[in-house]
């Protein structure tokens, strides 16, 4: 073997290629293959624990598009994901802005108080707020002076989770947004007051379009994040009252782990996967035109 | 003093101290190994304290004794110790269980003491795993020999079951029920006992409305005044007792009410489901009726009726034979009693309630044959056993299919079985339906009770629901095979 083969042999088996080989080939294990193998398995009828693989066409999307349940759980989940989204945003930005002034002191440990909640497991979480909501013991009913059954009735039981959802989450948006108020340049603010902006028109024509990015960044993992919400759904109302609370992730949940109906559930993944590619894109787009338009 | 009468010395100080004592001698690169070396052994004996206990493998010999001057158990059902299994050849064998380990293994103890060459291995799993993990390790031909059943699996185990090698007359001269599980001429697996739902009461709370043991009610007006004397209100209306609570639980009691008024659950085909009648929009108008009309209870109160009545809550609630040893664990300082469900009126109805049975062991028919033939002696031993079987019986209170342990003087004095033996002949099983029946019908009532929605229009979407649920699912109803059908 000459010097050359045995250099283009060490090329071959360097640590980078190592590595990149590595990761490729727990994306094909680890994700394209069981994609693949949901995608095939959506045009079946497919229950493992029976054995029965049987192909059935597109019935199985034709199943789903006519299930009232599917709609409802979808409007559920975009109704969620919004709400969520948008005071995710309101609180954090809020918050980071009240930490980013002066007047706060000790902001290392109101850092580490907001972002607690997020870093503690949804499962307990979930489990407290049930106590929480609880009508006849529950902390929430002794706060407000009232007797509601938050999480069984229809009106309040979605919104209940939402609530517990943006308490849980707010620290994750307080955090970055502050990462990002950090990051700005000063010397537009110095140039700003110069100019004679106050306070408020500071904020609306110099710190917000500048967190543009930033806001994006949360946007678009929240929307990743919350459109496959279904963990708190199945603590505490497990799609209750009725089926008031099913959102798309549960239905997937309920189908492929409680009715093992493989097929059916793989389908419903499918069609959310769309659904979350086109919101994703959709939100990348705005990006590069937003930036786009920034640099011009 | 050298570093390592340092060590030794330190390991023995407060913590505080033992990192005092390591900065004064050590530079601070090995100190911090040091450290981190003690975490790491540390850590990793933490995780060898946490993993369980191995047990101790029966040693297992060749069994060279066929005939063993043991008595031949059983009436029917007869099985006979004094052969050779497997040719007396050691062999092992895995029994999976979900609960109950401790009862199944006093069996197999008392059978390995018999047969020295066999070994059973019981694995017990959580409920939720085992459901995933035993259907598909018998498909893959490398899961139990023998496992629990539950019939509410049915469908995704009988493909994979061996029929028992057991004369099926003997079956049914043992045990009651046998006819509903006859497949083709073959038995996979029966009940071994009948659970079914009765009424839990607050004998304290009971004593102080001033309600005595004459005052339990056999029908459902009797029932509802003596429920209205137990519930307290506040000044302002509030519920702070309830007389009767079935939140969260309605899906046992509502077919039970359907049965006592010749109601069945499934149409004429035996296949479809028939929630969607008069007769259920009836009993479910009455549930609401007890909290709406009569006050007996609330829909937000006590959202879970187990929990409600455990923690003293609630006086009345229906459930099922299980919560006998629920409330004995969980909720020791209640004084409870146990009464039949009450009925219509004062003619015996059609079925008191429905029962679902409590099954027997199931063999995998993809074991290979020497472990059926083990198997298979091990459940003819189970079968016969009738001690073991009144233990299981009493520990989860459901009342003994094996006719002879019918009038045992521990299950006539049980709380629980005794209110279920006076009408035992007139309890229907439905067959081992699908669990989303129970499901749907708990949100479509949901749907009625918190959503507001009108009760025909809930039960008949729930009905197309449910219908459409269960394709794909064979499964064909042995409700007529109720002794008493004709009577409908």
């Amino acid at each position: 073997m000459t010097n050359r083969d045995t250099l283009h042999k060490q090329e071959i088996f360097s640590l980078k290629n190592i590595v990149v080989s590595g990761l490729v080939l727990f994306y094909i294990i680890f994700i394209i293959i069981p994609i693949s193998i949901a995608f095939v398995g959506s045009f079946h009828q497919w229950n493992p624990l029976k054995g029965t693989y049987t192909f059935n066409g597109i019935e199985n999307y034709i199943r789903v598009f006519n299930n009232e349940l599917f709609w409802s759980s979808l409007s559920n989940t975009l109704v969620f994901t919004f709400v969520v989204i948008l005071f995710r945003i309101i609180i954090g930005l809020g918050i980071a802005l009240i930490l980013y002034s002066s007047i706060v002191r000790c902001k290392t440990f109101f850092r580490a108080a907001f972002y607690m909640p997020v870093v503690t497991p949804l499962v307990a979480v979930s489990f407290i707020w049930v106590w929480m909501y609880n009508p006849q013991m529950g902390l929430i009913n002794q706060i407000l002076g009232t007797h509601n059954n938050w999480l069984v009735n229809k009106d309040t039981a979605l919104g209940s989770i939402m609530v517990m959802t943006i308490w849980k989450d707010y620290g994750y948006a307080v955090v970055l947004f502050l990462a990002g108020l950090y990051s700005l340049p000063k010397d537009c603010y110095e140039a700003a007051k110069i100019d004679g902006a106050s306070g408020v028109k500071l904020f609306k024509y110099i710190t917000l379009p500048l967190l543009k990015p930033m806001t994006l960044f949360v946007v678009i993992t929240s929307i990743i994040s919350y459109l496959q919400t279904y963990i708190q759904i199945l603590v505490m109302t497990e799609g209750g009252p009725g089926t008031s609370t099913y959102v798309t992730s549960y239905l997937i949940f309920d189908e492929a782990f409680v009715k093992y109906n493989f097929g059916y559930a793989s389908a419903i993944s499918f069609i959310m996967f769309i659904v979350i590619g086109m919101l994703t894109f959709i939100s990348f787009k705005i990006s590069s035109e937003k930036g786009g338009q920034g640099n011009e | 003093m050298s570093s390592k009468a340092v060590i030794i010395l330190a390991i023995g100080l407060p913590l505080n101290l033992q990192i005092e004592c390591c900065k004064a001698y050590f530079k601070e690169d090995i100190m911090k190994r040091f450290l981190s070396i003690f975490l790491a052994v540390t850590l990793l004996m933490t995780l060898v304290g946490c993993s369980g206990e191995k047990e101790a493998e029966k040693e297992i010999v060749n069994d060279t004794t066929a005939e063993k001057n043991l008595p031949i158990l059983g009436d029917n059902v007869k099985f006979d110790p004094n052969i050779l299994i497997n040719n007396g050849e050691p062999i092992e064998i895995e029994f999976w269980v979900w609960d109950s380990k401790e009862i199944f293994q006093s069996i197999v103890d008392e059978f390995e003491a018999i047969y020295p060459n066999i070994s059973i291995k019981i694995v017990s799993q959580a409920w939720g795993d085992y459901w995933t993990k035993l259907p598909l390790s018998i498909q893959g031909g490398n899961g139990p020999a023998l496992f629990s059943v539950h019939n509410s699996q049915h469908d995704n185990l009988i493909n994979n079951m061996e029929p028992y090698d057991i004369d099926i007359e003997d079956l049914k001269a043992d045990f009651t029920g046998v006819e509903g599980h006859v497949i083709d001429d073959k038995v996979y697996y029966i009940d071994y006992g009948m659970m079914t739902g009765s009424i839990f009461y607050n004998k304290d709370m009971w004593a102080e409305a001033g309600l005595i043991d004459s005052d339990i009610p056999e029908t459902w007006d009797e029932f509802t005044k003596v429920a209205q004397k137990l519930t307290k209100k506040d000044d302002d209306g509030n519920i702070i007792q309830a007389g009767f609570n079935y939140n969260s639980d309605v899906k046992s009691i509502i077919m039970g009410l359907n049965y006592q008024k010749d109601q069945l659950l499934f149409k004429e085909d035996g296949s479809t489901p028939d929630i969607d009648n008069k007769i259920m929009n009836e009993n479910i108008q009455f549930l609401i009726d007890l909290y709406d009309e009569y006050g007996v209870g609330s829909k937000d109160f006590g959202i879970s009726d187990a929990e409600s009545f455990g923690q003293g809550q609630s006086a009345m609630v229906y459930k099922w034979g299980w919560y006998y040893n629920q409330l004995s664990n969980d909720y020791p300082d209640v004084n409870f009693g146990v009464f039949r469900t009450p009925v219509p009126d004062e003619n015996v109805p059609f079925a008191y309630d429905r029962y679902n049975g409590e099954s027997t062991i199931g063999i995998s028919a993809k074991a290979d044959d020497a472990s059926k033939e083990v198997a298979q002696a091990f459940i003819r031993y189970f079968m016969s056993n009738n001690e073991a079987l009144k233990e299981l019986c009493i520990k989860y209170s459901i009342f003994p299919s094996k006719k002879i342990l019918a009038d045992d003087e521990e299950v006539i004095n049980h709380p629980v079985l005794s209110t279920i033996k006076p009408v035992v002949d007139r309890l229907i099983w439905p067959g081992p339906f699908p669990g989303i029946i129970e499901t749907t019908l708990q949100q479509s009532f949901e749907d009625v009770i918190y959503n507001g929605n009108d009760v025909g229009t809930s039960f008949a979407n729930g009905n197309k629901k449910v219908i459409t649920d269960m394709e794909g699912i064979s499964f064909t109803s042995v409700e007529k095979k109720y002794k008493h059908i004709d009577n409908k």
